[in-house]
């Protein structure tokens, strides 16, 4: 092998070195266009995901705007004529549906409409035309004894002629009642006070957003604390041993378990039946039920809010630790008065990542029956529900035309709900991060 | 070791040893507290001065493998004895840390939050009170007494350590350790630490870890000189300095190592 060279005596004399020589402005060169490339990747990978979002949003926007509006038809009506069997006491009773629908109040609703709009007249009215003159006589039972013109909702048929889409006899109904100028575009205060329906015309999102905001109050109710409290025992008390390893892989395990999974252990669980000794166990929940999807979701975000919280409460300096206890807080006087507030922003985003993907979840409900057809919104969080993705996949299958836009519709409605729960999120990290 | 006496002490070590798992970082050492002196341990980095200095608040508790040895008493009493409270213990003996470490709230709270758990102050204004004899104490009240409620991390690093002694008087400790309280500071804030150390010394029995010589000689009445776990050289501090009976205690505050 070589012998060291003594530096000193033996290293070629170095060349002072040329900074303007071509090697290095070319190295330079090179460094500038490295510098140039990648600054062009990201600047083209935050484009390409806008323009998703771009394209997503334009769409949904563009076929859900209609979902927020409706075709009514101004019916002339001349309830006097009609005769119809109803007294004014009926109507301040009870009863006054019943006696509506009995004394012929759907007949002279359709009788009314072939009068004004021709033979076919009828066929332009939604089934539930009459329902909404029938409330209207129930506001204002004058309207028995004179002559008016009430807005009443157009077929689902007539309205896709309007965006002419319908067949020729609707087309041909468009274009007369065009001329009599008895089309009305309103807002279509249905679609937020409603719930599910076969008619597209009468559907609303109501029943499922009322359905997704207790089954996420039922998920935050068990997740948050559970999850949160999880994580200060694991980070502040629990020893470090071979058990709280396991139960730390576990979890990180536990969150990326895909969610239909923890739809069968719902299913299983809290739907399921046990036969112990003769005797039926079970099921402990009610099908269908927010309960049964908030605490089933609840199982399924509870690892993300753990995974956030022990990281955040893991970024709290040791020195404030130490700080605490070195004038004699106790370790739950350093975790609630110290830690936790520190932790707070960390431990807030996590909850919120979690809220929202429960939120947007539609298999694992699926499976614990959320998906049935719910007329009315749940009035507890025992009764039958669903929840907004559920409607959403729902109404996206149906084969009806009218249901495309009260699809994108909910979608959107389901967006702005993220977009509401994200700028709380937003808020509350700020109002707890500026307070210093 | 000419300064160990059987006289009642503030606070006393008895044959201490502290292990970080098998790793021994204190190897049986013996040392007294008293009220009216300052006492500097000094030596060089990692022979375990930070590590002796929190066995007399059990701070070592908080590390899982940590464990101590010996008998370390408080005015007679073994704070290691199960019937003490970890809690009231250090309150009873404060600590200053190494890096300033005020809590992210106001100068305020920060003072007043000791006081608080330890539910000293009758009313308000009885807490506000304790707050500004404490700010006053550790030299502080006339710079921040106009902004009590701005953060205590906005204040610069020497002022935040003078916070820190606040803090830590706000209790009514009977012994302040301090680890090192100046080596993050520049030089005209160590000096005020320092100075203030001359003003606490009488009111509270004082432990300042440092490894800086002409510090321990300046503010200190009895210097401890540690090497690698050992405690090999103990007693008044003017002896020490000027005529060290032992070889290393003579190298160290030579400059030989360290
Ligand atoms: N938490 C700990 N775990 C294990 N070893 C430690 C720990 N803290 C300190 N030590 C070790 O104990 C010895 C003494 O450390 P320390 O008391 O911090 O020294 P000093 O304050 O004199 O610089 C060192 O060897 C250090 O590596
Ligand atoms: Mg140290």
């Amino acid at each position: 092998m070589t012998k060291p060279a003594s530096p000193a005596a033996h290293a070629p004399e170095r060349q002072p070195t040329d900074w303007k020589s071509a090697a290095m402005q070319k190295r330079i060169r090179r460094r500038y266009a490295a510098e140039r490339r990648f600054r062009m990747l990201g600047a083209g990978a935050v484009i390409v995901s806008a323009a998703f979002l771009a394209f997503l949003l334009v769409t949904m926007v563009a076929q859900g705007w209609r979902g927020f509006t409706a075709t009514e038809l101004a019916l002339p009506l001349d309830l006097k004529a009609a005769q119809l069997k109803v007294t004014r006491e009926q109507l301040n009773s009870p009863a006054a549906d019943l006696a509506l629908a009995s004394g012929g109040l759907e007949e002279a609703v359709q009788n009314a409409a072939v009068t004004a709009f021709g033979p076919d007249g009828a066929s332009f009215l939604a089934p539930s035309a009459w329902v909404w003159v029938r409330d209207a006589v129930k506001r204002d039972p004058s309207l028995l004894e004179r002559r008016a013109t009430i807005n009443v909702p157009a077929a689902t048929g007539f309205d896709q002629a309007l965006t002419g889409d319908g067949d020729a006899a609707m087309e041909a109904g468009v274009a007369r009642l065009t001329r009599q100028n008895a089309i009305r575009r309103g807002f279509n205060w249905t679609f937020l006070h409603e719930s599910d329906s076969t008619d597209p015309v009468a559907v609303g999102i109501w029943g499922a957003l009322k359905g997704s905001l207790m089954t996420m109050a039922i998920t935050f109710l068990i997740a948050f604390p559970v999850g949160v409290l999880s994580a200060i025992y694991l980070e502040e008390y629990a020893p470090k041993n071979r058990w709280t390893d396991l139960i730390e892989v576990s979890i990180n395990n536990l969150a990326a378990v895909p969610s239909i999974i923890f739809g069968l252990l719902g299913l299983a669980v809290f739907l399921g039946t046990w036969e112990i000794g003769g005797r039926v166990y079970g099921p402990m929940l009610p099908r269908s039920a927010p309960i049964v999807g908030g605490v089933t979701l609840a199982l399924m975000i509870m690892p993300v809010i753990v995974i956030a919280s022990r990281n955040a409460i893991k970024g709290v300096p040791p020195s404030i630790r130490d700080a605490a206890l070195g004038i004699g807080a106790s370790p739950i006087q350093v975790v609630f008065h110290h830690v936790l507030p520190l932790a707070l922003p960390g431990i807030l985003t996590g909850t919120i990542i979690g809220m929202a993907r429960a939120l947007g979840e539609t298999a694992p409900l699926l499976l614990i029956g959320m998906r049935a057809f719910i007329v009315t919104p749940p009035g507890s969080f025992t009764d039958p529900a669903t929840v907004l993705p559920v409607q959403i996949f729902l109404w996206s299958d149906e084969v009806s035309r009218g249901f495309v836009e009260k699809t994108s519709a909910a979608i959107l409605v389901l967006l702005a709900v993220l977009l509401a729960m994200n700028g709380l999120a937003i808020y509350l990290r700020n109002k707890f991060e500026t307070r210093w | 070791m000419t300064a160990l006496s059987p006289a009642p002490h503030k606070m006393s070590a008895r044959g201490v040893s502290v292990f970080y798992g098998d790793k021994q970082a204190v190897k049986d050492v013996s040392i007294d507290v008293d009220m009216d002196k300052v006492t500097a341990f000094i030596g060089p980095s990692g022979c375990g001065k930070s590590t002796f200095l929190r066995t007399f608040n059990r701070m070592n508790d908080t590390i899982a493998s940590a464990r101590v040895t010996g008998e370390i008493t408080l005015d007679g009493a073994d704070i290691y004895a199960d019937d003490m409270d970890v809690v009231q213990l250090r309150a009873r003996v404060g600590m200053v840390f190494q890096k300033p470490n005020p809590f992210p709230k106001s100068i305020f709270e920060n003072v007043a939050y000791g006081p608080r758990i330890h539910g000293l102050a009758a009313s308000k204004s009885d807490l506000e009170a304790i707050v500004e004899r404490s700010l006053k104490r550790a030299g502080l009240w006339e710079e921040v007494k106009d902004r009590l409620s701005d953060s205590g991390t906005a204040l610069s690093g020497g002022q935040q350590q003078r916070l820190c002694i606040a803090r830590a008087i706000a209790v009514d400790p009977e012994v302040i350790l301090m680890d090192e309280p100046a080596s993050a500071l520049d030089p005209i804030a160590t000096a005020k630490i320092e100075e203030l150390i001359h003003e606490l010394r009488g009111r509270y029995a004082i432990v300042i870890v440092t490894h800086n010589m002409q510090q321990a000689a300046r503010v200190s009445q009895r210097t401890a000189f540690f090497h690698l776990g050992q405690l090999v050289e103990y007693g008044e501090t003017d002896n020490l300095f000027t005529a060290p009976r032992e070889e290393r205690t003579k190298d160290y505050i030579t400059g030989r190592y360290g």
